[in-house]
């Protein structure tokens, strides 16, 4: 039998001002029919160019320098552009990592997917079938996705939907064509712990209805182990290894497989740090840094409605702790964080700081304030302005808070940038010469510029790789210890959480669900919706695949 | 939607009693005195008291402003002191001329900068692409006035092709008037020649005043164009197998036509300003041409009529432009 997919010794240069550069080094890769392949890889490891490559969207400027991509017997490589129409979307389709930009804002649904039947059966030769008749297998397509009320959905836009079933809109509009292949570009990346699960379940489901040929990309390997029989690591351009998902997750031969494995937090193991602060003796009580009492924000909807965004949520944070805040878009944790630091003005309520009631503070001594609390952001990649260098972005808190004179202020950044275990050359450069991480620990150096005793962190790792993701956390930690800091980590990743917090509350829809030590939560959950995150938590933590 | 239309409405109303108010505002911070200018260099102080009360010029300000709303509400915009007609009954003669004159322009500006700014985003950096980028900048950069001298003296006078000025000769008989716009008028009346006449007529100063126009909006298209391209749900549609045809054509200029209608909203309103200059140099019988008469003569309502006319019609045209987003752009139609 000859192979679906068949690419031999592919290697892709994309042209840039400074030469080409390498994206592609050799890729040899083979799908049988009803195979499903897993690809996994981090941030810049070539993982999209190269199943955009089989779709001919490959990136602008992009140059096949030798190898050959062949598809069901036929040599794709430079295929010209409209012998793509019969491939493209009919026999190859591809689904997407954001379904929130993936989608046209402007077209309703049932446009988006009716025109993408029409465009097939054109290309077919055969003519383009009636509007009522392309209703039909649209709203046929919706269901099939496990989409409640096709017919309203096909009248609807977008914005009125929410991230999982956008995502599922963009499985039915891949499915249109009956494809023999089915590429999945990170499908779940975007979205909640309990819809990833939901949607990956979906993607199963069909493999097995549709019989489809499945190639899945993700920097979760939980997600991959999910769907895909068969596996393959990239690293720099490169499959460094590929086997069977079980071989590879229980033994890992190369040296990257084996260190990405390692850096994934595990949700069902207890931190090692529980032992050893039990043993550190706490000191006798310690006060409360900070709390919120009966705080509240109601923002008024256009339609003139009242949406409450957070509910009456008290909460204390004691000095020199780790204090979780874990729930899933939309359930107001990101509002509760900004709200602790009156960057969003709460409607009711009171956030008292040592012992202050900061919440009726303006002007000067709100200013004064802010010095004590920093804020770290989830997007490092946009919480840094590019136009100034890491060394004028250390220091701008301390131009702006202290009268430290320019040489001061630059002693300073570098000394910073030493304690985020930075070069201190870094301060001459720029944010766009700086990879994720290291961006997210100049974020980090520049929220503790003015030693502050707090520091909110906005899901500082979701932007990260996962290895990276484990370097910060483990850093972020040890900076505790050194500069006795007490945080406020929010997370929607409860791995992550369970790794490096003492107390948690878990939130949903504004309101606290449940709250107390972050051990016991994940030991004993009492409330049924804690357990359900645990559980679709579970289900894709790579942790749990690596026993199954 | 309705609901979004209505308060549209609502606002254009607001915004109205704004100008008004503005307008009111700076005739009367403006040095001298309007009874004196009204009365004449020789007149006598009794005169010039006569007028002031006859003007209600003696009144305060916030009582004049009441009594100006009050004539505005019923239309009354004063009167000429030169023609000594009602200002409304000749702005309203002349507006028809200035609007066709800037509907042409537009009509230009639209169905020449929307294609060539899609086509300059589509071949990128490509020959035609440097060649829109120079014309645009010369559409920005060019003087109308000079711009406007340079086309009547090689299509009128060289060439002899189109007339130096005016929307219709002497000897030619107008339309039976039923829009005013004497291209509609002509063909409604089935009068071929007429309409052939008057386009002649119109196309030099609408190419003037459509130029910088055209330059803009094909700039603002090239540049959205360009951004929409490259984004996801334009590489989503390529996966699926759209054909890049509709991609472009469809797909990617909805979305590009956002920003490209409020450049057109804004454009409108600067060539309505701008016909005071195309309209003297083309002699076109508009409004524009009415208040630099005015004005020459120091008659003081026709030039303050014209303003708010002018502001009227931009709110109009600003109006219909937020309408057209809300049509276009489904998340707004909530606001």
């Amino acid at each position: 039998m000859t192979a679906l997919l068949d690419i031999k010794n592919y290697r892709l240069d994309i042209g840039t001002f400074d030469g080409p550069v390498h994206v592609l080094k050799g890729i040899n890769l083979t799908v049988n029919r009803g195979d499903t392949l897993g690809i996994v890889g981090e941030s810049g490891s070539g993982k999209t160019v190269l199943v955009r490559s089989v779709l001919g969207i490959g990136p602008r400027n992009s140059k096949v320098v030798e190898g050959s991509i062949s598809f069901d017997g036929q040599d794709i490589t430079n295929l010209p552009e409209k012998d793509w129409t019969k491939i493209r979307g009919i026999r190859i389709s591809m689904i997407f990592q954001d379904p929130m930009t993936y989608l046209n804002p402007l077209f309703t649904i049932g446009r988006q997917i009716s025109d993408v039947i029409a465009a097939h059966e054109k290309a077919a030769g055969q003519g383009v079938s009636s509007k009522a008749a392309r209703r039909a297998r649209t709203e046929e397509l919706l269901d099939q996705v496990g989409l409640p009320n096709p017919s309203m959905l096909y009248s609807q836009y977008p914005h009125q939907l929410s991230g999982g079933m956008r995502q599922r809109i963009l499985i039915a509009m891949a499915l249109a064509g009956k494809p023999d292949i089915l590429i999945a570009d990170e499908p779940t990346t975007a979205l909640d712990v309990t819809v990833q699960a939901q949607v990956l379940d979906l993607i199963n489901s069909l493999v097995e209805k549709l019989n489809l040929t499945v190639i899945m990309i993700s920097h979760d390997i939980g997600a991959i182990a999910t769907v895909a029989k068969r596996c393959a690591v990239m690293y720099k351009g490169e499959i460094v290894e590929q086997g069977m998902t079980q071989d590879i997750l229980n033994r890992p031969q190369h040296e990257y497989t084996q260190r990405l494995l390692a850096a994934v937090p595990d949700i069902d193991v207890p931190p090692e740090r529980v032992a050893a602060e039990v043993a550190e003796a706490k000191p006798a009580k310690r006060g409360n840094l900070l709390e919120a009492i009966d705080l509240k924000k109601v923002y008024r909807t256009q339609a003139g409605a009242d949406f409450t965004a957070v509910n009456s949520i008290s909460l204390a944070v004691k000095t020199g702790e780790i204090f979780g805040v874990v729930g899933e878009s939309g359930s107001g944790k990101s509002t509760l964080a900004r709200m602790l630091m009156r960057l969003i003005e709460p409607t009711s309520g009171d956030i008292i700081f040592d012992g202050q009631n900061i919440s009726g503070l303006s002007g000067e001594p709100l200013r004064q304030m802010r010095r004590h609390m920093q804020f770290v952001f989830q997007n490092p990649h946009s919480a840094l302005n590019g136009r100034h260098t890491i060394g004028d972005a250390i220091g701008e808190p301390l131009r702006i808070q202290t009268n430290m004179s320019r040489r001061d202020i630059e002693a300073r950044a570098e000394a910073l940038l030493d304690i985020v275990q930075l070069p201190k050359m870094f301060k001459y450069r720029y944010p766009h010469e700086l990879s994720g991480g290291q961006k997210q620990r100049v974020c980090i150096a520049r929220a503790i510029a003015l030693n502050p005793r707090l520091l909110i962190l906005d899901e500082p790792t979701s932007a990260l790789d996962i290895s990276v993701q484990a370097q910060v956390l483990d850093f972020l930690q040890e900076l505790r210890s050194e500069l006795n800091l007490t945080y406020v980590f929010i997370s929607h990743n409860l791995a992550v959480i369970r790794q490096i917090c003492d107390r948690t509350i878990v939130m949903k829809r504004g309101e606290i669900v449940e709250q107390g030590d972050t051990e016991q939560i994940f030991l004993a959950p009492r409330e049924e919706y804690t357990k359900a995150l645990i559980e679709s938590g579970r289900k894709t933590s790579q942790a749990a695949n690596l026993q199954a | 939607m309705l609901t979004f239309a209505f308060r549209k409405l609502l606002t254009l109303v607001g915004t109205m009693i704004g100008i008004a108010a503005l307008t009111f505002l700076i005739t009367n911070v403006a040095p001298g005195d309007p009874a004196r200018l009204v009365a004449g260099p020789n007149a006598t102080e009794d005169m010039v008291a006569t007028i002031r009360t006859e003007y209600g010029l003696d009144k305060s300000l916030p009582e004049q402003f009441i009594v100006y709303m009050g004539e505005l509400v019923r239309g009354d915009l004063g009167t000429s002191i030169v023609t000594t007609r009602p200002v409304l009954e000749e702005v309203m003669r002349y507006a028809p001329a200035t609007l066709e004159l800037v509907f042409v322009a537009m009509f230009l500006g639209i169905v020449i900068g929307v294609p060539l700014g899609m086509l300059s985003a589509v071949y990128k950096d490509g020959p035609l692409d440097q060649v829109t980028r120079i014309f645009s900048i010369s559409g920005v950069a060019i003087p109308a006035f000079w711009f406007g001298i340079l086309l009547q003296l090689l299509f009128s006078v060289d060439l002899e092709w189109l007339p130096v000025s005016g929307r219709l000769p002497l000897v030619t008989r107008p339309p039976e008037f039923v829009t005013g716009l004497l291209l509609v008028d002509s063909l409604i009346a089935g009068n071929f020649s007429t309409f052939w006449t008057s386009l002649q007529h119109i196309i030099l100063p609408a190419i003037v005043l459509s130029f910088p126009c055209l330059a803009s909006i094909l700039r603002v298209n090239r540049a959205e164009m360009i951004e929409v391209l490259q984004s996801d749900y334009i590489v989503a549609a390529r996966a699926h197998g759209i054909s890049s045809f509709r991609i472009i054509a469809l797909y990617a200029l909805k979305n590009a036509m956002l920003p490209t209608l409020a450049m057109i909203g804004l454009r409108f309103g600067w060539m309505l300003g701008s016909t005071v200059l195309v309209e003297t140099v083309f002699d076109w019988p508009g409004i524009g041409l009415y208040a630099v008469s005015s004005a020459l003569s120091s008659d003081f309502k026709p030039v303050v009529g014209v303003t708010l006319m002018i502001g009227f019609f931009f709110i109009v045209a600003n109006t219909l432009v937020d309408l057209a987003y809300a049509w276009i752009d489904p998340r707004l139609r909530k606001a």
